[in-house]
Order: C-alpha cells, then structure tokens, then sequence
C-alpha cells in the first residue's frame, strides 16, 4: 500500500525545521524532524541518508515523521553538490562515500540539537557513507541499517557477480529472446563478457582472495570497534551480494561471536537494490523503519526479520 | 543567435534557427558561493507545511519580479531538481528573486502524494507565488512550469493579478498524453532492461483506473492526479494570456513539435512576445542520474529571458 499521511505523521511535518550546516564540502540543506512531545523519547537521532534527501518515493520523509511520531529525532540531509546543498555534483561512487558530510551532520545535531546517541541508515552509496562515519563518530553511533551497498571496488563487483554464474545459467540465458534485445546497451556487453570470461576458467579467484575495498574493511572494523547494531539487507539477486558474500566468509567469518551477534544479516529473495518495484521497496522501508523503532528503549518488540514466506518475489 | 538555441517565432519547419546543444552540457559554475545567501524555510498552504528555499537577488535590481518555479510531478520532481536549484542561483545572482518549493505530496511538504489533485497543485503555487513576493518584497511574479509544472503555471498565472511572465521547460500540453507517454516509456525501460513488459499503454491505464494505481518506476501514479487533470489543456489556460512567453523544448529533435509550436503562433496571434528554443538533450524524466542532471545552456536561456523583464 503507498504511504497515506496519518496525523500524527502531519503533527510532525508541522513540527519540521529546515536548516544548513556548514560542512566542509559546502552548505548542506537538511530537515530536522523533531520527536513528538507526546511519546517515549527514544533519545537517539537517525539520519537518513540519500540524494535528493526525500529519497524515492518519499520514503525518507515518511520514515522521518513515522519515526518522530515515536520518539526519535531525524534528519534527512543532501549531500553536496545534490538536492538543495552547495558545493558541485560529482558521480556518486560507494567506494568514495561523503564521509565529511554526514560526519559534519552528527557533530551539527550534537551541537545544535542536543543529539548524543545516532542511527545511520542508507543504501548503497548511502549505506557505504551511513558506514564511514564510524571512522569519527562510532563512540556516538548505536545503530547502521546498510542496504544492498557493494563492499568491492565496482570494477570487482561486476566480475564477482559474473561469477555466480555457470554454463547451465549461460545455457538458459542464450534461449531469451529479451537477454539478445539488452545486447543493445554498452553495458550489457561488459557484464556478458565478465560472464563468459568466468565461465570459460577466468574466474577472478578464490573467494579468500577476492579484494573487499580497503575502505570497506577500514570503516567495517570502525563499526566493530563502536559496540552498534546493524542490520545488513541484501537481495539474492543483488549484484551488490555477490561482494557481500565474500565480506561474509572473509571479516564477518573472523568476529568474536558477542560482536557477531550484534550484526543482522538478512537475504532476501529477489533484488533489494532497485527500488524501482513497489512492493520490495515497501517491504525494504518498512524493515529498515521497523528496525531502527526496535531500537527504542521503550521497544516491545526485538528485530526479528521478517517471515521469507511473507515477502514478494522481487527480481 | 545565442550557441545553444535561441530563435524568435519559428514556424514549425524552422531549423537552422535553433542552434543545438550538445546532448551532455557543463553545469554552471559557482553554485557554492549562491547557496551561502538561499534560506530553507516553511510556509502555510491550504492549513498544511509546505517546503520552499528563497534565493535573495544577489544585487539590487528595482522592478524585476520574483521567479516562482513550479516542479514537476511525483518522480519527475526529483529526476529534474538540481537543474532547478542551479537554474534559481543563476537568475538570483543576476538580480532576479527566486523562490523554489515543494507542492503537497512531493519533497518536504506534508501531503501524500496519493492525496494529490490539480487544483491542490494550483493552490499552492498560488500560496507560493504569495509567500515568494512577501519575502522578496516585490511586486510582480515571474512563473517557471518544469513539465506538468507547467500546467500547474499556466493555471496559476491568470489567477494571480500579479504575473507578469511566464517560462515553461518541456512544458506538459495535455495529461492523458503526459500520463500515457510515462506509461510508454516504463515499457520501453523494461525493453530496454531484457524484460518483457506483462502490459500495454492500454492495459495499464486499465489497471489504474481499476485499482486506483500502477507502479511507474518504483512510483505510484495515482488514479486522482489523473482524473483531476484531465480536461486541462495548457493552450486553454493562456488563452487570456499575452505577455512575455518563453517555450523551452528539451528533446533530442531539430524542430518544435506541432503542439509546441501551434501555442508559439496562438500566443504571437495574441501579441505575445514568444521565445522559444530547443535543447537537444535527453535527461531521462523518469530516473535518478548519477550525478543528477544538470544543463547550463537551459539556465541560460532561462536567465537571458528573465533578464529581458527589467
């Protein structure tokens, strides 16, 4: 079902601040979404992260004023060189995340607001970038909601995702009349060739020498190091999970089993990454929100995942 | 003849006169430095919060009007914002006010987006257009329509005494072919992607009348904008209108469209002073951009327009 505004939820839009901070970037544009007077406060401050910072189909905005509605304090923000912000666009790569920004978002909400305790959450480019802020801020962050980010450099993630793929998937592929009209896009033929080249015994090696991004594992060991909670979503068919799996067998594999234990894994069927289909983008919001509200100290529920059964059979 | 597009009256055959763009153009550069002087703000519309950035004129410039620019509709709000906000620094560094914000339903406004009907979206360009001369001090108005935006300026212009230009980009001329032209191009995307589209253009509007809905690219279209806005005609709401006009076509083709151009000739017929120009480029109206699209040459036709007011 699409988002419909309900009044508490409108409460807190009246409730909204709009301000800037000065980050070293340039001049981000950001909403703060204070928590209701009415409810528990949950003492913890999200920020969600994406560009422009309504994020699509306004899931951020909802995300914000359902959370505020139950205590917690938001902000969603545009990076620079997006959105309203200053500074100049550049293209957006995981592997460089704005850790400048969303550091410079904590330390203004900690200053301006009050803020101690932070949720970062984000997708990709913005879960890598909700990851780095660990680097300088992981004494203040409780909890990361990272979606469907890659954990390679992208070069790596396109030839590790053809490595999921073997001559029975090549052999199904060839009978597609719509996999020979894709053949049209630039990028298709890469990703064919990566997948030919795997198939054909040029695999880019075992997975225990497969490069996770430095800067992945840096900030990775960051969030080990802050004592938060995460929850890492992934769709089987992500490309992005195909690097994730090699994160699970190599640094997720080597953590003590009480650090481990604060880390939520969940795969799900179909793709995650998209949000370009309605129902899994639902399904992907309302687990993020649902996480994030478990973490309310007033919380009656702990963050289970949720039932395989239930969900769409996303692709 | 400027050297991206700039021509007076075309007739519809017309081609040399609009010199083209390239189809990738360069920002415009030193949008650091304008949004040190922009405020973030909200204002009342219809009893709800609505999200709006002034732009203060960067010089003093008497009798210029503030610019109200009026977005496009649901995901066509987010594809087209940063030309928008580089589009409002160009024209206020240039003396011209500029008031951007976000309708009912859309960014940071309150509002659903399945809430949203047309005479919501004229209502709030109207209290937009109020609240943009209140902090501008000025006043006159200045209207930008941005694709269904257009629309939405078109109607608000002769509603509001104070008007006195209007711009439109990729202006949106009739909503059931803007809505059945989005419809297209998801189908032609899953093409596209190596998917089989499961329906037709026909077979979609169907589903939408029967459920209320279709998903368009991760968006719900929504029944009620549809049927709110179906008997809107972008002709029909400028046929009082004659004052300063400029039609910017933003697709990768050498001429003016008919509808595009047959309002040139009825606005001209009128008295009108017509600018109209062409932008080869194809921004993708329907997705996201890394990083999100920006074009200099429509800033600047923009601004030289505005800069021909006052």
């Amino acid at each position: 079902m699409p988002w419909r505004e309900t009044p508490a939820e409108l409460e807190r839009a009246r409730a909204e601040r709009a301000f800037v901070v000065n980050a070293p970037t340039g001049r981000l544009f950001a909403v703060l979404t204070p928590p209701a007077p009415e409810a528990p406060p949950a003492e913890l401050c999200v920020v969600l992260l994406t560009r422009p910072r309504s994020h699509r189909n306004r899931m951020w905005v909802e995300g914000a004023r359902r959370l505020a509605a139950q205590g917690f304090t938001t902000i969603r923000v545009d990076y620079h060189g997006c959105g309203d912000s200053g500074g100049d666009s550049a293209q957006l790569d995981p592997n460089r995340p704005y850790r400048d920004d969303v550091v410079a978002v904590i330390r203004h909400a900690r200053e301006q607001f009050g803020a101690r305790r932070f949720v970062v959450s984000g997708a990709c480019f913005d879960a890598r970038t909700a990851l780095s802020a660990f680097a300088q801020e992981g004494g203040s962050i409780v909890g990361l909601v990272f979606m469907a980010a890659p954990v390679m450099e992208l070069d790596t993630v396109v030839r590790v995702h053809a490595d999921s793929k073997d001559w029975a998937h090549l052999w199904r592929a060839l009978f597609k009349p719509d996999n020979w009209r894709a053949l049209g896009q630039p990028g298709r033929w890469k990703h064919m060739a990566a997948v030919l080249g795997r198939v054909t015994g040029k695999s880019v090696g075992a997975a225990s020498e497969l490069p996770l991004s430095a800067g992945f594992v840096d900030d990775f060991r960051a969030l080990v190091r802050s004592g938060a909670r995460a929850l890492f979503l992934y769709g089987h068919e992500d490309a992005e999970y195909a690097s994730f799996r090699v994160a699970e067998r190599t640094v997720f594999a080597t953590l003590p089993a009480d650090v481990r234990a604060r880390f939520d894994v969940e795969v799900w069927p179909g793709s995650v990454h998209g949000f370009l289909e309605m129902t899994r983008q639902r399904e992907t919001f309302s687990r993020a929100v649902s996480w994030i509200e478990a973490l309310h100290p007033g919380a009656q529920v702990a963050a289970t995942a949720p039932d395989r059964a239930r969900l769409s059979a996303a692709s | 003849m400027s050297p991206f597009g700039r021509a007076h009256s075309p007739p519809s055959s017309a081609t040399l006169e609009h010199a083209l763009t390239p189809p990738s153009s360069p920002a415009p550069a030193a949008s650091t430095d304008a949004a040190e002087l922009e405020t973030p703000l909200f204002f009342e519309a219809a009893g709800r919060p609505l999200y709006g950035v002034y732009h203060p004129p960067a010089l003093e410039r008497p009798g210029a009007p503030v610019l109200v620019q009026c977005h496009g509709l649901g995901v066509e709000q987010i594809a087209l914002y940063r030309a928008e906000v580089l589009n409002a620094r160009a024209v206020a560094a240039a003396g011209i006010p500029v008031f951007r914000y976000h309708a009912r339903g859309h960014g940071d406004s309150a509002g659903d987006f399945s809430a949203v009907d047309f005479a919501g979206l004229v209502e709030d360009a109207l209290a937009a257009a109020a609240e943009a001369r209140r902090l501008a001090r000025r006043e006159h108005t200045a209207w930008l329509g941005v694709r269904f935006g257009g629309l939405v300026a078109a109607r608000a212009l002769p509603a509001d005494p104070t008007s006195r230009a209007i711009a439109l980009w990729e202006p949106a001329h009739r909503p059931p072919d803007y809505f059945r032209g989005q419809l297209r191009s998801m189908l032609f995307s899953q093409v596209a992607q190596g998917e089989r589209p499961d329906a037709t253009v026909d077979q979609l509007v169907e589903r939408l009348e029967r459920d209320g809905r279709v998903d368009v690219h991760g968006y719900y279209l929504h029944r009620r904008i549809v049927d709110s806005s179906r008997d809107e005609d972008l002709s029909r709401s400028l046929a009082t209108w004659s004052g300063p006009t400029l039609i910017v076509q933003i697709e990768n083709r050498a001429r003016l469209g008919p509808r595009t151009a047959g309002l040139v000739a009825e606005l001209e017929s009128r008295g009108a002073k017509v600018t109209s120009s062409i932008v080869r480029d194809e921004p993708g109206w329907h997705f996201t951009q890394n990083p999100a699209w920006e074009c200099a040459p429509l800033v600047r036709e923009t601004l030289r327009f505005l800069d021909a007011l006052a």
